[in-house]
């Protein structure tokens, strides 16, 4: 009681303030907070990356690997807006690949298992790199935008995972590939690589290197012209 | 006042702002556990949206990332409980100031992020816009109750009292 009727001129050095060992005992027991954070983090990073076929550590290209544009494609196959790109593009990437002008490089990031009660995020990743180890990621692809899950609500359940990945052509191994979460950890890593390289939002999508602000049909098919030069 | 249960009901000054730095030391507090609780369950999240500000060395956003969460749910169970209230409360002052800090920079070079203040990884949600001036009120408003607390750190309902802490007055 009656505290703050005496003045003191600094509070932080005054004599009466917290004695000396309160102080390096909280400041101790905040800074061990942090390392704890700090060693968790570390302990949960995946140990051994496996990257899956017809892949490297950070996408799935897709197309001629000589072509002069490539195009990369930062999304998260819970994210409603990189559907709408799906839609709105889609077609478009497919033709400028088709047409041997560009390649892709999809960046399957997983940025949104906050928003998923089953972390659809991190798992559709991971179920996307099944499809690209049996060379049918573009097909897997569309047919995950076809089935995405609202923000919120539970995700596709491995057994749905898998029916569609056999309807976009996979083989027998897939099943166990998608229900082991097999790339789990390559799902990790580049999503890591991703924020390491600033990606702030998805989609992005970038033509080398570039960022296209608004990637409509039209303005893809500009960069990507414009890179043929 | 029928919240004072400690005491009589104060009627100097001095009463009411020790009633007033409580409030503020569960507020403040209160702060601290929600933002850590939000982040703590994915501090791969965490750690995006520190690298989001695109301010620190990639080493120093990952210590930074991961620690912060932690550090958060210390520091308001700290207030809370009114253990070390004032070297929390100073605590509390040099994070919030980093935060506004940071805010204000990221405002500044026009980043299009989310604060990522409690837990959305830094990345915004489509279709949204940076709400850096609301993020920068209430960070700043927190950062005047920190002071408070820091500068007048309360005994009301605090542990420090019970044992015998030297908390200042």
């Amino acid at each position: 009681m009656a505290s703050g009727t005496k003045k003191s001129p600094n509070p932080l050095t005054a004599r009466s303030g917290p004695a000396r060992g309160t102080v390096i005992g909280i400041v101790a027991v905040v800074l061990f907070a942090g390392l704890v954070g700090f060693g968790v983090y570390q302990a949960q990073k995946p140990a051994d990356v496996v990257v899956p076929p017809n892949a490297t550590a950070a996408g799935v290209p897709v197309g001629n690997p000589a072509a002069k544009a490539t195009i990369d494609i930062y999304q998260d196959f819970q994210c409603p807006a990189c559907k709408q790109f799906e839609d709105m593009s889609g077609q478009t990437v497919d033709q400028l690949v088709a047409g041997r002008q560009a390649k892709v490089v999809y960046h399957p990031v997983a940025i949104l298992d906050r928003t998923s009660p089953d972390r659809y995020s991190s798992r559709s990743s991971a179920a996307s790199a099944c499809a690209a180890a049996d060379n049918v990621f573009p097909q897997y692809l569309k047919l995950l935008y076809a089935n995405q899950p609202t923000e919120g609500d539970p995700g596709l359940t491995p057994e749905q995972l898998t029916s569609l990945g056999q309807q976009a052509g996979a083989g027998p191994g897939f099943a166990e590939c998608v229900s082991s979460d097999r790339y789990a950890g390559w799902t990790a890593s580049l999503t890591d690589q991703a924020s390491k390289d600033g990606l702030a939002a998805t989609p992005t999508v970038k033509v080398n290197g570039q960022q296209v602000q608004n990637p409509t049909p039209d303005a893809l098919r500009a960069a990507v012209s414009a890179a043929q030069a | 006042m029928t919240t004072d249960v400690d005491t009589a009901p104060p009627r100097t000054r001095a009463g009411a702002l020790s009633l007033l730095v409580l409030a503020g030391r569960l507020v403040l507090g209160g702060v601290w556990i929600v933002a850590g609780a939000l982040k703590v369950t994915d501090l791969d999240a965490s750690v995006r949206a520190v690298r989001a500000y695109r301010l620190l060395p990639d080493v120093a956003a990952q210590v930074l990332g991961a620690g912060l969460p932690v550090v958060e749910i210390v520091l308001g169970v700290l207030l809370v409980v009114g253990l070390g209230v004032r070297v929390a409360g100073a605590l509390s002052v040099l994070l919030m100031g980093a935060f506004v800090v940071g805010i204000a920079s990221a405002w500044a070079r026009g980043l299009q992020i989310d604060c990522g203040c409690f837990g959305s990884g830094g990345a915004l949600a489509p279709g949204e816009s940076p709400t850096y001036g609301l993020e920068l009120a209430r960070d700043g408003a927190l950062l005047v109750v920190a002071v408070l607390v820091a500068w007048r750190p309360s005994g009301r309902l605090a542990l420090d009292d019970r044992l015998g802490t030297p908390k200042g007055h």
